[in-house]
């Protein structure tokens, strides 16, 4: 136990202390700032909770913070079932295979400033590519990013098709690293495919499956790149974000001190969420 | 209180340095030459090439000071400069638009240029174009030397109106000619191809607003003024051309922005800025320009940038040098005008002439200065954004039907208030 | 029997593949858009393969952007990040799931802190700890807070709990040490892990935006974001040149992808022959 720490101070130093240096000492400055009314230009002024007293009589946070949780909701389990489908389609290796993986992962590297011009395209209410392709079943299509009803479900599509590659690429690695003789002695025992898939290969894989949902978690509620080129917010701010309102905040409105505050909360509600899950971890994450 | 809080957050970075990080040593500076910073957003991307032979005009008239240029797209610019204004870091010299000047001027970050164009002999207000001049003062001050100004024209597509057998715009039209224009093209044109385009938000509202014989804020601006009756008249008429199929709808319009549907060909009339000019250079047809059709009166933009010293500087005498060399000096001037950059904020008559016989369309240049007569100066608060946040989000519910052009006004008008009172 | 095993083996594959041809599109029409003309660009219908192919985008951006110092600057900070930050990774990685020692779950969790607050408003506090240190406007100041990434550990950790813990028992009543055993046990087996956080490491660090943005004000220091950044103008952009900018950004890391896609294959395989 002794012996452990001294090698664990070791092993962990070399990323601990860049990581107090370099994120864990500016974030005590931002709680620090959401006491404060700070524009960036003139001096800091402390101003007690009044920040916090603000945020929660403001209806456009618990507005944004509903459309975030919105947002989770539809994004969280269709990228990743659809993620793990790919994982599971592409584990095996066939002619053919390595240029798929790369296709799948292809929308992750493209940058969103092009792929929410595409999907604006894609999903234009009049003329674009879904439309009219309902359009030939007589199905009038809805004005998806243009009526504040579609613009978010338009959003988590994009996110989706856009984000899959990379839950493919987490599940894949965790795939490959459960040793081929598991499933291979199951298989000799007779087992069938689906035994092998719901007794071997997806209790071995929650190890991955619960950092792809912890992470998820973590960096959605995050989710601002693709609101503010999709939509910007829009239309009549259904789709507005609480790291939109943030950033607004920090830098638009000289209002260092209130996004500060709003962070704050933002990481409450993250960090809750995450204790919950690692507290929940034992009952379903498989270790070996 | 404001001592002791900034004393805590110095202490705080302070722990930063214990952390045991090696200080690297910043270079030793030579000291025959003064290095000053320029930041500018404008710039980017299709002129860095021009700001860069202008400042080697100025080094080489000027051989003791080094210029060194930094760029960012206007949508990143603020960011960085207000990160760099909070670390005490601030270029010696940079660029604003005047709704942002009044922020920065407030909060002290400007040099007040008077104490340093004291000492300057050869200097004369009256380079300038008077009022772009005047409008980066602030209490008695200048914080500020005018670099460029622009205007709102009307851009029409003569090919669409020929086509369509409608009487061509002029620069004295009003808001009826403008709808009867609408509705005969209207009837006319392919679909696909609309009337005429003027956005519905704040920027065009005021100026709107001011057609229509109304004020935005009070003198005081302490009380939002615009949800009267012109204010009405003023957002019926925004609002009427995309009920009427004049305008096109956002769904109408697709990915593509106004300026790409003006140069395919797909917008007859079209409220935009000067600075479209260059994009509109090599369309494949006829297109010219108007002074915009006013209400009850005329009233057009005016938008100016500037070139400010920061407050920090410690180069203040080369840093006004520059401004100066860079606003007004002839080659400078001249350097814009010959890679239609912006219209420089110079009094001189010459360089203009060159600007007014542009061999690239529009012919009809002389409207760019025929709508500085009229100008609406735009309200600039110090929570400029967010007073244009708040208006636009009811603009576009007036827009989109949600909610009456009076209610949407009252609830601007509400918002709007409300962040007047902490001004 | 066999054949109703063939009949689906051929089913999932075309639905992988048909998958496939929808994830490429966005990349084929972001290539296909960059050699158009502006006119094709926003012509509606639009076209799918230009009808007038050219590479003016190609050559505005090369007259734009000095794009060899952007190049430069980019993957010398993104492959000496990544690096390190794998490494750091790894090291913590095995000692969250590995090791025994006092307040290891509160440490965990302080790692995972580190994600939860937005850039944006611990930008302007790490801003200022850099003017102290220094470290204004250079690659190195630029690097330094992207060498450690919370993500990377947690990464590691997930995939060397993974690790049969039999194969380290033994290998520690053989009286290996913990060092030995992360470098000669933990490590070979969790490649696949390993590739997969190189390429996301790489990923992140050459799409970095925000943080390069404000740390960056030299031309001849821009990494390739910030140049590409500086392609968008004030009032309109010109989209086939940004179309085409963002191609020439994108070869780099798909190059890394397929690159490590070998080699988590070629591991995969030969753990195969072992076994």
């Amino acid at each position: 136990m002794k012996k452990d720490s001294r090698v664990a101070s070791v092993l962990i130093a070399p990323s601990f202390i860049p990581l107090i240096a370099f994120l864990i000492l500016p974030m005590i400055a931002a709680v620090t700032l959401s006491f404060a009314s700070w524009d960036l230009l003139s001096p800091i002024k402390f101003v007690g909770f009044s920040n916090f007293k603000e945020l929660f009589s403001h209806s456009l946070f618990y507005k944004s913070l509903f459309n975030s949780l919105i947002f989770i909701a539809g994004y969280l389990p269709l990228v990743y079932f659809l993620g793990l489908a790919a994982a599971l389609g592409l584990n095996k290796k066939f002619r053919g295979s390595n240029l798929l993986r790369a296709a799948y992962f292809l929308p992750v590297v493209t940058s969103w400033v092009v792929v929410s011009l595409l999907w604006k395209w894609i999903l234009n209410p009049d003329g674009g590519v879904v439309n009219s392709f309902l359009h030939v079943f007589g199905i009038h299509g809805p004005g998806w990013w243009t009526s504040p009803t579609w613009a978010m479900p338009s959003v988590i599509i994009a996110s989706v098709w856009k984000d899959l590659g990379y839950v493919m690429l987490i599940l894949l690695s965790g795939l490959q690293s459960i040793p081929p003789e598991y499933q291979e002695a199951a298989a000799m025992d007779g087992a069938t495919k689906r035994q092998i898939l719901f007794r071997i290969t997806l209790p071995l894989l929650t190890p991955a499956t619960f950092f792809v949902i912890v992470i998820s978690l973590i960096n959605n509620f995050q989710v601002f790149d693709q609101i503010y080129l999709m939509t910007g917010g829009g239309p009549d701010g259904s789709t507005s974000v609480l790291v939109q309102q943030i950033v607004k905040n920090a830098f638009d409105y000289g209002r260092m001190g209130f996004a500060s505050a709003m962070s704050m909360v933002l990481f409450a509600i993250i960090l809750l969420i995450t204790l919950a899950q690692l507290r929940l971890q034992k009952r379903w994450v498989h270790y070996a | 209180m404001q001592r002791n809080a900034r004393k805590k957050f110095t202490a705080l970075i302070g722990i930063a340095l214990m952390t045991g990080i090696t200080v690297v040593a910043a270079p030793a500076q030579a000291a025959k030459k003064t290095t000053i910073t320029y930041f500018s957003f404008s710039a980017s991307p299709d002129h860095i090439k021009t700001l860069n032979s202008i400042v080697a005009a100025f080094e080489k008239k000027n051989p003791t000071i080094n210029v060194k240029v930094e760029n960012a797209a206007y949508a990143d610019y603020f960011t960085k400069l207000k990160t760099r204004i909070a670390a005490n870091q601030a270029p010696d010299t940079f660029e604003l638009d005047y709704q942002d000047f009044v922020t920065y001027a407030d909060a002290g970050a400007l040099l007040n240029l008077g104490t340093v164009s004291a000492k300057d002999k050869s200097f004369n207000k009256n380079i300038y174009y008077g009022k772009a001049y005047d409008v980066f003062a602030q209490n008695g001050k200048q914080y500020g030397l005018p670099s460029s100004y622009s205007t709102v024209v009307l851009f029409y597509n003569k090919d669409l109106f020929n086509a369509a057998g409608v009487a061509l715009p002029n620069s004295s039209w009003d808001w009826s000619d403008e709808a009867a224009a609408d509705k005969a093209l209207a009837a006319k044109l392919p679909s696909g191809t609309y009337a005429d385009f003027q956005p519905v938000q704040f920027w065009e509202f005021y100026k709107v607003l001011g057609q229509a014989g109304g004020q935005f804020l009070s003198a005081n601006k302490k009380t939002a003024l615009f949800n009267k009756q012109p204010g009405i008249n003023a957002l019926n008429w925004l609002v009427s051309k995309q009920t009427n199929g004049w305008k096109p709808t956002p769904a109408q319009m697709g990915t593509m922005d106004d300026g790409a549907m003006f140069a395919a060909g797909k917008l007859a009339m079209w409220h935009s800025g000067i600075w479209e000019f260059d994009a509109m250079k090599n369309v494949p047809f006829k297109w010219d320009i108007a002074v915009e059709p006013g209400g009850v009166t005329p009233g057009n933009h005016f938008f100016a940038n500037d070139v400010s010293v920061s407050s920090k500087t410690k180069n203040a005498d080369a840093a006004w040098k520059w401004a100066k060399f860079l606003t007004s000096d002839a080659s400078s001037v001249k350097l814009m005008i010959d890679s239609s950059w912006e219209i420089p904020a110079t009094s001189a008559k010459a360089p203009l002439a060159a600007y007014l016989n542009s061999p690239n369309p529009p012919a009809n240049r002389q409207a760019v200065f025929d709508a500085l007569k009229n100008p609406v100066v735009p309200p600039v608060i110090r929570q400029q954004s967010q007073m244009q946040d708040a208006v636009n989000a009811w603009l576009s519910k007036a827009l989109d039907g949600s909610v009456s052009v009076t209610d949407a006004l009252n609830g601007a008008a509400s918002d709007v208030n409300a962040i007047l009172a902490k001004e | 029997m066999r054949k109703v095993k063939a009949r689906g083996e051929y089913l999932t594959r075309s639905l992988l593949v048909l998958g496939a041809l929808v994830m490429i599109f966005p990349f084929f029409w972001m290539v296909s858009s960059s050699l158009k003309n502006a006119a094709e660009a926003f012509a509606t219908p639009p076209t799918l393969i230009p009808k007038a192919a050219t590479l003016v985008n190609y050559r505005h951006v090369t007259e734009n952007l000095d794009l060899p110092r952007l190049f430069l600057n980019s993957i010398s900070v993104s492959v000496t990040v990544t690096i390190i930050q794998v490494l750091t990774s790894a090291m913590a990685g095995y000692a969250f799931a590995r090791l025994h020692f006092k307040g290891k779950k509160t440490l965990f969790l302080v790692y995972l802190m580190t994600m939860m607050i937005p850039m944006q408003v611990i930008i302007v506090p790490l801003f200022i700890e850099m003017r102290q240190l220094h470290l204004l406007d250079s690659l190195l100041g630029l690097g330094l807070p992207m060498v450690v990434s919370a993500f990377g550990a947690f990464f590691m950790r997930q995939a060397m709990t993974g690790i049969p813990i039999e194969i380290e028992e033994a290998a520690l009543l053989d009286g290996a040490s913990h060092i030995r055993i992360f470098r000669s046990i933990a490590l070979p087996l969790t490649i696949p892990a390993l590739s997969a956080l190189t390429i996301l490491a790489f990923m992140s660090v050459w799409n970095a935006f925000l943080w390069p943005l404000v740390e960056i004000f030299s031309p001849e220091k821009m990494t390739l974001p910030l140049g590409l950044a500086n392609l968008q103008g004030e009032h309109s952009t010109d989209w086939p040149m940004v179309m085409a900018g963002t191609t020439l950004a994108v070869i780099p890391v798909v190059l890394v992808y397929i690159g490590f896609q070998k080699h988590i294959t070629q591991s995969f395989l030969t753990a195969g022959l072992k076994g």
